[in-house]
């Protein structure tokens, strides 16, 4: 396939964003994604040709596939999926449609409430207050897992990797109830 | 099958694609044989040729155009035919190669396809130049066709048909519009390529576009058309609302502006008038004062004068009441005075006694004064008396003095010697009992003497410690007769008194000359009484006359006194009077200077004073009067006046232009800055009816806005229905061991819900549910329904417009028995070769038999290639299902298909590929399965 990059105008601020690891959004990033979803092909061998595999997710986000993740991802990845975790739990539990995710207000009060419900859990991976979740929160906003609007964090369409991967380990426990959950955010 | 059924014969390739000859069965299902790469994919794309047409939908994998052209024509003799059936009878559409440039041209004829017309006697095919007049020769005006010309005589375009054309409608579309659509879903199909939900969704838009309104709502512009003046009237508003403390202010300061501007058209003509007439107010003015401040000097100098000569009377009057009070005064004294004095007489008597009593006086001091002196008389006296003492006790002791005792009982010289020795009166004392001398022991008085007596030698007596000559001693006592003694006493009796009597005279001489001094005295205090007396008497008489005159003085004085009160009072009023005119002068000389200065001031020849009468204005209420002394301060508040409305014209201006800058532009499209001004206030007062108006005119922009939202979401819902009666097409029959295959779309949450907070925002709206002035839910503050109107107007930008296929994704559900459905986006990873061959195929058929009109049915042909992947069983539902939308199945494997009704093997001739009729396979249905 010929590729012309005078047709690609958004290349430039589509790669810098997903070369950092951040997930594109398609509400929230409706021009870059439109780009994207315009020139899918394109962008798709064009990433390829530079080492980056571009998923585009018809969800709604899109993001660089690796394998490996860097000492830091690998820990936000990890907590973050606690994190996720414990609130589809918690949510799941008050009743709510997990695939409502997107509309879910992640406010103060939730916050709260999550890091009293677990309490235990969080302490664990070092997750001490309420505050110390926040700041995971904005880290995963930085790469578009989330976005802060009004003081309230919403879920964005890129979480799906998550919930995906919880309903495939849930999958998989069912199948076989020894498997442990083991460096279930590594692996993304 | 019956051979009644419209569609397609049989496909035939001459010269083309490696076949000298192909003779391919096309009114059922047919599987090619043969081993790979002999020609199998070849011999189905020449389909290619006959139903895409259009170069650019035309697929061939990896082969190029060029090659492919030179492939399947090598030759001008090279065909691709297809014989269809058609209502209007049987036609043949073809191909042919045009010899060097491997070009091609399309002819179509009506009536069966029969090799031997394109067979010469010598065996040859006939070439391209001599087709037509061949076909002709055989019966058959076949006639050359440009590609679009042919296309749209296959897909029905009658618009583009010439009326003298026949019917060779082969793909009888429902919508004539859509045959580009059909060739890519053909083209498509045939090739069964990587088919993922995009496509899928660009397709099904397509397909059922004419159920969708189709409308590209570009939202942003849409949004901005319909709040455009609501958004101008809200800015408007808003700035309006924020300024409205300065606003106010001006109001107030155009009130201020109009009344000034009354006052001063009022005043200008006053003013201008008083100006003229200063000059000569001020001279006569001027030359008044003067002459009323010199009258007032004059009778201030009468006044004066009088005053004087009032003075001079009361000092002169004083003066002779004190005299005639001094009189009275002396009257009243004297009468106290002489208040027991009845009459003169009485005091002129006391004077004649007084007068020879002085005169006694003087009679016996002169007497006196002839006299020795009072100590020698009283020496006299003494000594005279005190012989008459002696003389009265030698008379009393006469018997019994001690003298005579000592005489009887001494000797006579001891007597001589004591009568010497002791004092007279010692001697003339008596010796009686109880009197001084006693005595009581006359032997022992004897014998002192004696032995005193012994002591004495001659005349001197020797005591011890002294002697003492007696002889210078008389004897102290003789005594004389009683006789003798009494006319002695006698005598200095007499002696006595007459001495007594001078001394006396003599001793009282200074008090008697004392008493003349005090006499006389007397008599000239007399002698002032009576001169006293006499003025007494003289001021009795003129008493009243004097009184009367006091009086008459008195009353004088107090007229004086009054007078001069009154010449005071009034001098004290004419100078007030003058210091007034003087006050008066120099206040009309200020006034001149004033007048004079404001006169230099006035700014009313300038604009905008000079057309003030055109500018609005109030009337002025206040009476207006020019008072020529008042002048100056009128000119002056006029001039103040004016530089006011000037200051106040100044700063509107300024504050105008600041409310510009702040946004305020509405009124400025009227005729002058102060029309714009009223036009500014009035919208002020009227700022919660403008509040009220805004928010009516956004609810209806809402509304306006929510009904091209609606189509959107209308057209989704017609999708999304749509979409349900495809997957019933679809799912007709089981494909392969799915439980589940569907296509669905999958709401774009965020947007839709965004349209339909709006749609919903606006039905209240319309329904006056919210329709209220107090309602504090304002639209144009509605959080939500900016939120999802920034979202759709982001996602507009984005997208160029807002579009029903933004709002949804397509997804493949796909579940096998046993299975949760699961969600895919390209249905090649979501199940097995075959599965998915299957599942694209079908979906591809459907959409083209959903395109085609269902009332005119022509079967038509679509291939599978690789069918070896498929089991019999799936083979056999995919040949039904196919046949159901109109479609003969063409399996194309190395071993037979005998799912197939046709099995057709490919022979080799000379190295050319060859398909002769004879060697086609007819498989009969032996099973029940089959028949069905
Ligand atoms: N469009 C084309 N232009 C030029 N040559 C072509 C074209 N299509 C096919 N060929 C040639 O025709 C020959 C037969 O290929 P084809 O794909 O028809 O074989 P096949 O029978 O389908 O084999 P397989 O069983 O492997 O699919 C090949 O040599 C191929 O290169
Ligand atoms: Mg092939």
């Amino acid at each position: 396939m010929t590729i012309d990059l005078k047709q690609l105008p958004q290349l430039h601020p589509l790669f810098k964003l997903l070369s950092s690891g951040a997930h594109l959004n398609r509400l929230q990033d409706s021009e870059l994604w439109v780009e994207l979803e315009n020139h899918q092909s394109q962008y798709e061998t064009l990433f390829a040709a530079l080492g980056f595999s571009l998923v585009l997710d018809g969800r709604g986000y899109a993001y660089f596939k690796t394998d490996q993740a860097s000492t830091y991802t690998g820990k936000l990845t990890r907590r973050l999926a606690l994190l996720l975790m414990l609130l589809f739990e918690y949510q799941a539990d008050q009743g709510l449609h997990l695939f409502q995710f997107q509309q879910w207000q992640l406010d103060t009060p939730l916050i709260n409430k999550l890091h009293i419900h677990y309490h235990a859990i969080l302490e664990a991976e070092e997750i001490t207050s309420p505050q110390t979740i926040k700041e995971i929160l904005d880290s995963a906003a930085r790469i578009g897992f989330l976005v802060l609007e009004d003081g309230v964090y919403r879920l964005q369409p890129a979480v799906h990797r998550y919930l995906d991967l919880f309903q495939e380990l849930a999958q998989a426990e069912r199948n076989d109830p020894m498997q442990t959950e083991d460096d279930a955010g590594d692996t993304l | 099958m019956s051979l009644a059924q419209y569609g397609f014969q049989k496909l035939v390739l001459l010269n083309s694609a490696g076949y000298s000859r192909a003779e391919l069965p096309l009114d059922d299902s047919v599987s090619i044989i043969a081993p790979n790469n002999t020609g199998k994919t070849s011999l189905i794309n020449a389909l290619q040729f006959l139903l895409i047409l259009n170069k650019q939908h035309m697929d061939f994998g990896a082969h190029s155009p060029e090659n492919t052209r030179r492939f399947y024509f090598p030759y001008n003799s090279s065909y691709i035919l297809l014989e269809v059936l058609l209502p209007s009878g049987m036609a043949v559409i073809g191909c042919v190669g045009k010899g060097l440039s491997h070009d091609y041209e399309y002819f179509a004829y009506q009536g069966s396809l029969d090799l031997d017309d394109y067979r010469l006697q010598n065996g040859h095919l006939v070439a391209q130049p001599k087709l037509i007049s061949r076909l002709f020769e055989c019966g058959k005006p076949a006639k050359i066709y440009q590609q679009a010309d042919l296309r749209a005589l296959l897909y029905g375009n009658r618009q583009k048909q010439r009326s003298d054309d026949p019917d060779l409608t082969i793909f009888p579309l429902e919508f004539t519009s859509q045959a580009g659509t059909y060739q890519r879903i053909l083209t498509r199909t045939l090739r069964l390529d990587r088919l993922d939900s995009r496509e899928v969704k660009t397709y099904l838009l397509e397909i059922f576009k004419n159920d969708l309104q189709d409308r590209s709502v570009d939202f942003k512009s849409e949004w901005d058309k319909n709040f455009a003046d609501v958004n101008y009237d809200k800015s408007q508003y808003d700035a309006v609302f924020r300024n409205k403390p300065l606003i106010e202010t001006m109001e107030n300061s155009q009130q201020t502006r109009l009344g000034l501007r009354g006052k001063i058209i009022q005043w200008r003509p006053l003013i201008e008038q008083g100006l003229n007439d200063w000059e000569a107010h001020f001279q006569n003015s001027s030359i008044e004062l003067q002459q009323r401040f010199e009258s007032l000097t004059t009778e201030i100098g009468t006044l004066e004068h009088r005053q004087k000569a009032i003075f001079q009377d009361q000092a002169n009057a004083n003066i002779a009441l004190k005299e005639h009070e001094k009189k009275e005064t002396r009257y009243q004294e004297l009468t106290v005075r002489f208040q027991f004095v009845t009459d003169g007489t009485q005091l002129e008597k006391q004077r004649q006694a007084l007068q020879e009593q002085r005169d006694d006086l003087v009679t016996r001091i002169k007497n006196a004064e002839q006299h020795q002196s009072s100590d020698a008389i009283k020496r006299n006296i003494a000594k005279i008396r005190k012989e008459r003492d002696e003389l009265n006790q030698q008379l009393t002791n006469l018997n019994d003095n001690f003298y005579l005792q000592l005489q009887k009982l001494l000797p006579k010289s001891s007597f001589d010697l004591l009568t010497r020795l002791l004092a007279k009166s010692v001697l003339s004392l008596s010796v009686t009992e109880g009197n001084a001398i006693d005595l009581h022991d006359k032997p022992a008085f004897q014998s002192l003497i004696g032995v005193l007596e012994s002591k004495l030698s001659g005349n001197l007596l020797k005591l011890p410690g002294f002697s003492l000559d007696i002889s210078a001693l008389e004897a102290n006592l003789t005594l004389k007769t009683a006789h003798e003694l009494e006319t002695e006493i006698d005598d200095c009796t007499r002696q006595l008194s007459a001495l007594e009597k001078l001394l006396q005279t003599v001793e009282t001489l200074a008090q008697q000359k004392q008493k003349q001094t005090g006499v006389e005295r007397q008599i000239k205090a007399l002698d002032n009484d009576i001169q006293d007396y006499q003025e007494l008497v003289s001021l009795k008489e003129s008493e009243s006359t004097r009184l009367q005159t006091i009086a008459e003085i008195q009353r004088n004085i107090a007229g004086l006194d009054q007078e001069e009160l009154t010449l005071a009072d009034n001098k004290k009023s004419l100078a007030a009077m003058q210091t007034s005119l003087k006050t008066e002068q120099g206040e009309l000389q200020s006034q001149h200077q004033r007048i004079n200065a404001a006169r230099h001031q006035r700014l009313d020849q300038q604009p905008p004073f000079n057309f003030l009468e055109q500018l609005p204005s109030l009337p002025c209420m206040e009476p207006a009067v020019l008072v020529m002394s008042a002048l100056a301060d009128q000119i002056e508040n006029y001039n103040r006046d004016c530089q006011k409305l000037r200051q106040i014209d100044d700063n509107l201006s300024l504050q105008l232009s600041k409310l510009h800058q702040e946004g305020v532009s509405k009124f400025q499209t009227q005729d002058s800055a102060e029309q714009e001004l009223v036009a500014l206030f009035n919208y002020t007062a009227q700022l919660s009816q403008e509040q009220a108006s805004i928010e009516r005119k956004a609810r209806s922009a809402v509304v306006q806005v929510a009904a091209i939202l609606r189509d959107l979401r209308n057209s989704l819902e017609s999708f999304k229905r749509r979409m349900r009666e495809f997957n019933n097409k679809i799912n007709r029959r089981q494909l392969s061991d799915l439980k589940v295959f569907k296509i669905e779309p999958r709401e774009e949450d965020a947007l839709v819900k965004a349209i339909q907070t709006l749609i919903s925002t606006s039905e209240q709206v319309d329904s006056g549910n919210s329709f209220d002035l107090f309602d504090h839910n304002a639209v144009l503050d509605d959080k939500e329904l900016n939120k999802a109107k920034d979202l759709l107007i982001k996602e507009g930008e984005a997208r160029g417009s807002l579009r029903v296929e933004h709002l949804f994704r397509l997804v493949f559900i796909i579940a096998k028995e046993g299975q949760e459905p699961a969600e895919f986006e390209d249905i090649d990873s979501a199940a097995s070769n075959g599965t998915v061959l299957m599942a694209k195929l079908i979906t591809g058929l459907a959409m083209l038999n959903q395109m085609q009109d269902p009332r005119k049915q022509i079967k038509t042909a679509c291939y599978l290639d690789e069918a070896a992947s498929l089991d019999q069983h799936n083979q056999r539902n995919l040949i039904e299902t196919a046949a159901e939308f109109g479609f003969s199945l063409i399996f194309a494997s190395p071993e037979p298909q005998i799912t197939a009704r046709y099995c057709v093997p490919i022979g080799n001739v000379q190295g050319k590929n060859t398909i002769s009729r004879l060697n086609w396979q007819i498989l009969e249905a032996i099973t029940a399965e089959n028949q069905a």
